[in-house]
């Protein structure tokens, strides 16, 4: 079937991609200025003139680059990315801990701002002159320039001294229990700040996208064919101006992806979000080289199945992609 | 070339009164004169950089000198009050200016650059060249810019001219796919293929001919990139991976984060700051892009 | 039997930039049960403000200054959004000039024929859908139960037309508003269409309001003609009255456009002196008191420059006429 083959190409084009990713990653250890020894053991502490040579001998630094590059890409697809020193772990089961949080982060900023940037949009595309209108288009405006770090530090200030009734860091509370409901609502609690963050950006560019793309819908031909119909007007904008209008942003939200995450990187920072994030920082911090390229490379993973999915749902939306042909 | 010129900039000489149709630049200044948001936006962008400018001339207090106590709230001595070490938060705002708007501005130059010279190779020359070209782009694409931003200065060094590099190199593939298409659009049309007819070689004909023609929506991105890469400076300096010996905004906001319950100003106003400047930015962009494209304005 | 639709003296402005500009002047007709009404004129002229006005889907800065829709007894321009909406589709429906934009594209036909019947008559979506087939089948789409589930932009302009078509009938509406539904089509094509709405019209007996250009097809389908000309009717009466002994210089020039027509003797020597109408029609808020065709008409005297436009005239039980000079250029008096 068309849609398998589709899928499959890719899929390949993923790998091609993900592929050069670590190629990128190697190159770059390597072309950083300073011995890639101690690139690589990062920030071992004081490592003695043995230790740099054992390790220079453990990761085959005395070979050829291109024997080296074989020897990282084949250690990369046993899931060896390498060892933390600084947190003592391999690097995959730290991505592994920190991964989830960073998905409710993104995924639920991701849903936010789809959800309320639409409903604004098309509030304001009902009376593209009016006052709220006018309002949506400040808000865009702000949201777009506003840097999610300082937001994030107003909220965090704006609750965590003026008005303290949410939770400012961390994603759990230590006195709370760690399973059932209570814990999920503990951490929907923690999660209201920084998803709010991330999504305000967000929701400014999408208020701004439907309100465009509502305008346009609620002129074309065919809403007026519905409303010649006799629909009512919730399914003449529900069903028929909604659908073209979620197209556009659907694509722009899948593109995003990696804005998204990269943002979620600042906002897990203010918030103390122990996600992927959070390890960025901590891995800057500590000069934590494996950890830092690692998460370089699982974040370009994230992006690609961003893409490969944003791909799939606009061809199930839109029926003239799926019957071929762009 | 004149027919061209006048070619890249008919939507607005159209819109204008036959007594203005002088040059195209000053047409789309009177054009932009008519927006009052981003007039606004220069106005505003005009006076942060004359304060950054003029601004620790007047104001007389050295941004790294210890001021007074540590975390004083604004009086009349610090009048946006200290940071954590006692430094002068209002004179660490008119220096830090300096540094956040050039590597703004030298950063988003970067940025269209690289772009528009991979977006029109791609474009022009088409086939297995604009493959290749694509296929980089999109390898960019899917590293997320500003992690990818943040690696790049962890490993190359804290200084001022590797953020600046590492914003521009991350940043353009969005203005090479803009270049593109725009370079797709135009290279089948009559003018371009009267000046190949002409004799023009490729590169009078890329830089010549469709370059300015597809001018009018790169300088629109161009402006907003300014605005991008500001935010990008203030985001790796908020981590700790600006330059800690230049004195700029994102720093300020990074290297105060921890005080921010104790004392809000340190932070609020360097973020104020940024804020502003990226909206007057964005305002301009805004603005350009209606003198440019009249038809769009009502779209908002 | 009173009328399906009657409007009265209606007109139209548009609210611009320098304030209201009138866009249709005292218009007025009636349409019977099973008769077509045709209102023709250039682009540009009123005629499909008419239609949005008697649908109440004007555009924005459009609104009805005055005048009378009656549909079916019940006054259109008073009804409340409510009653608008079980209105259209129930009693009147419209079909558009371009079936490709006016079809979504992102929905199957058979969804977009069946949701009025889902609304409507509260049908389950197996039942709609079932139903969405025999309209199909009506109007005459091959392979009606697979074209049901093809999107738009699967089938050719005809077929889209032919959907359109039978989604304005799924109610069964008393009147039609059929807006230049073949301009978007293919010669050979508008035909067929035009040949399905009059079948159409005999099995259901919906009056239909036909707005075209295409005075063969008014000659070939419509019962009655109105003749507009810048916002303004300026002949009006039975098709074949108005075809055959045209008064107006306007219907005339229009007539002498049409090469494929039959024309009435009495034109004939005319034809060559009007095969283009010479000009264009004037621009919305450049149209003072005067005759609106003066500039344009090879007729115009001082009588037509001294006087503004005259109203419509009734000439006989058949025909009406807005012109000064009616009566020495009626072809009676040039025979």
């Amino acid at each position: 079937m068309n849609l398998v083959l589709h899928v499959s190409k890719q899929l390949a084009n993923a790998f091609g991609l993900l592929l050069a990713v670590l190629v990128l990653n190697f190159c770059l250890i390597h072309a950083a200025p300073g011995d890639p020894a101690l690139v690589i053991a990062g920030e071992m502490g004081g490592a003695s003139a043995d230790v740099i040579a054992a390790l220079r001998v453990k990761y085959g630094l005395d070979k050829s680059m291109l024997e080296q590059l074989f020897t990282y890409l084949g250690k990369v697809t046993t899931g060896d990315f390498g060892y933390s020193y600084y947190f003592n772990e391999p690097v995959l089961g730290l991505i592994g801990q920190r991964i989830p949080a960073t998905l409710y982060l993104v995924l639920s900023a991701l849903a936010m701002s789809v959800v309320i940037g639409t409903l604004l949009g098309i509030i304001s595309a009902r009376k593209p002159n009016g006052l709220f209108s006018q309002g949506v288009t400040v808000i865009s405006l702000a949201g777009y320039a506003a840097p999610v770090f300082w937001t994030g530090l107003m909220l965090l200030l704006l609750f965590g001294s003026v008005w303290p009734i949410l939770p400012v860091t961390g994603m759990t509370d230590v006195a709370r229990p760690k399973a059932g409901l209570a814990y999920v609502l503990d951490v929907m609690q923690h999660l209201v700040l920084p998803a709010t963050t991330l999504g305000l950006v967000y929701i400014a560019q999408y208020s701004r996208l439907a309100r465009v793309n509502m305008i346009d819908a609620l002129t074309a031909d065919y809403v007026r064919t519905a409303r010649a119909k006799g629909l009512p007007e919730i399914i003449v904008i529900g069903k028929h101006a909604l659908r073209n209008t979620l197209i556009p942003i659907v694509t722009v939200a899948g593109l995003q992806f990696g804005h998204l995450f990269a943002g979620a990187v600042l906002v897990e920072t203010v918030f103390s979000w122990p996600g992927m994030g959070r390890l960025v920082f901590e891995s800057i911090l500590r000069r934590d080289y494996p950890t830092l390229l690692a998460v370089l490379f699982f974040s370009a993973v994230l992006v690609m199945a961003a893409n490969i999915v944003t791909d799939l749902v606009y061809r199930l939306v839109d029926p003239r992609i799926r019957s071929g042909g762009r | 070339m004149t027919t061209i010129k006048s070619t890249a900039v008919k939507p607005d000489t159209t819109m204008l009164p036959a007594r203005a149709a002088t040059s195209p630049i000053a047409a789309a200044l009177r054009q932009f004169a008519r927006s009052p948001a981003g007039v606004a936006g220069a106005v505003v962008l005009i006076l942060i950089i004359l304060a950054t400018l003029l601004g620790p001339h007047l104001y007389g207090v050295d941004p790294l000198d210890i001021a007074g106590a540590p975390l004083t709230p604004p009086d009349a001595d610090a009048w946006l009050g200290t940071d954590y070490l006692g430094r002068d938060i209002l004179s660490g705002l008119l220096q830090g200016g300096r540094a956040t708007l050039a590597v703004g501005g030298v950063a988003a130059l970067i940025t269209i650059v690289i772009g528009v010279t991979m977006g029109s190779l791609a474009g022009f020359f088409g086939g297995p060249i604009d493959t290749a070209l694509v296929k980089v782009t999109e390898f960019f694409q899917i590293l997320p810019p500003l992690l990818f931003a943040m690696v790049l200065v962890t490993l190359f060094g804290q200084s001022l001219v590797v953020v600046t590099l590492a914003i521009g190199v991350v940043s353009w593939p969005s203005a090479a796919r803009l270049t593109r298409a725009e370079f797709l659009r135009l290279r089948n049309l009559d003018f371009v293929k009267a000046s190949r007819a002409a004799g023009g070689g490729n590169g009078h004909l890329i830089l010549r001919v469709v370059l300015p023609n597809a001018l009018p929506p790169i300088i629109v991105s161009a402006t907003l990139a300014i605005g991008v890469a500001i935010l990008f400076e203030g985001g790796l300096s908020f981590l700790g991976l600006g330059d800690p010996n230049t004195m700029s905004w994102g720093l300020m906001l990074g290297q105060n984060r921890n005080y921010v319950l104790d004392a809000w100003w340190t932070v609020t106003f360097p973020g104020a700051a940024i804020f502003i400047a990226v909206l007057a930015i964005s305002l301009i962009g805004d603005g350009i892009n209606d003198a440019i494209n009249p038809r769009l304005r009502k779209r908002g | 039997m009173p009328p399906v639709l009657s409007v009265k003296d209606l007109s139209v402005s548009m609210n611009g930039t320098k304030g209201m500009v009138p866009v249709l002047e005292h218009l007025s007709f009636d349409v019977a049960q099973g008769k077509t009404m045709a209102l023709v004129g250039e682009s540009g002229c009123g005629k499909s403000m008419t239609a949005l006005a008697i649908m109440q889907l004007l555009p924005e800065d459009f609104r009805v200054t005055s005048g009378s829709i009656l549909l079916d007894g019940v006054e259109v321009l008073s009804a409340s959004p409510k009653e608008l909406r079980s209105l259209r589709g129930n009693k009147m429906s419209m079909i558009f000039q371009e079936p490709m934009t006016a079809l979504n594209p992102l929905y199957t036909v058979g969804n977009q024929i069946g949701e009025v019947l889902r609304q409507r008559r509260g049908l389950s979506r197996r039942d709609a859908h079932a139903q969405a087939i025999q309209f199909l089948k009506a109007v005459q789409i091959p392979a009606a139960d697979k074209r049901v589930d093809a999107y738009p932009h699967q089938l050719s302009g005809g077929m889209r037309q032919r959907v359109m078509i039978a989604m304005a009938l799924a109610c069964k509406p008393k009147l039609l508003i059929a807006d230049e539904p073949t301009t978007a089509l293919d010669v050979t094509v508008q035909a067929q269409i035009f040949d399905l709405l009059s079948e159409l019209q005999d099995d259901t007996d919906t009056a239909i309001v036909l707005i075209t250009h295409d005075l063969g097809a008014v000659a070939e389908l419509a019962d009655d003609v109105a003749v507009l000309y810048a916002g303004r009717c300026i002949e009006q009466g039975a098709a074949d009255e108005i075809i055959a002994h045209a008064r107006h210089p306007y219907t005339r020039g229009l007539m002498a456009c049409v090469p494929h027509l039959q024309l009435g003797r009495a034109i004939d020597h005319l034809a060559a002196a009007l095969d283009e109408i010479p000009g264009m029609v004037p621009p919305l808020g450049a149209r003072g008191p005067d005759c609106a065709f003066l500039p344009r008409c090879a007729f115009a005297s001082e009588i037509c420059r001294a006087q503004p436009q005259p109203p419509l005239d009734r000439i006989n039980a058949g025909a009406a006429v807005s012109c000064w000079r009616h009566q020495e250029i009626a072809p009676g008096a040039m025979a």
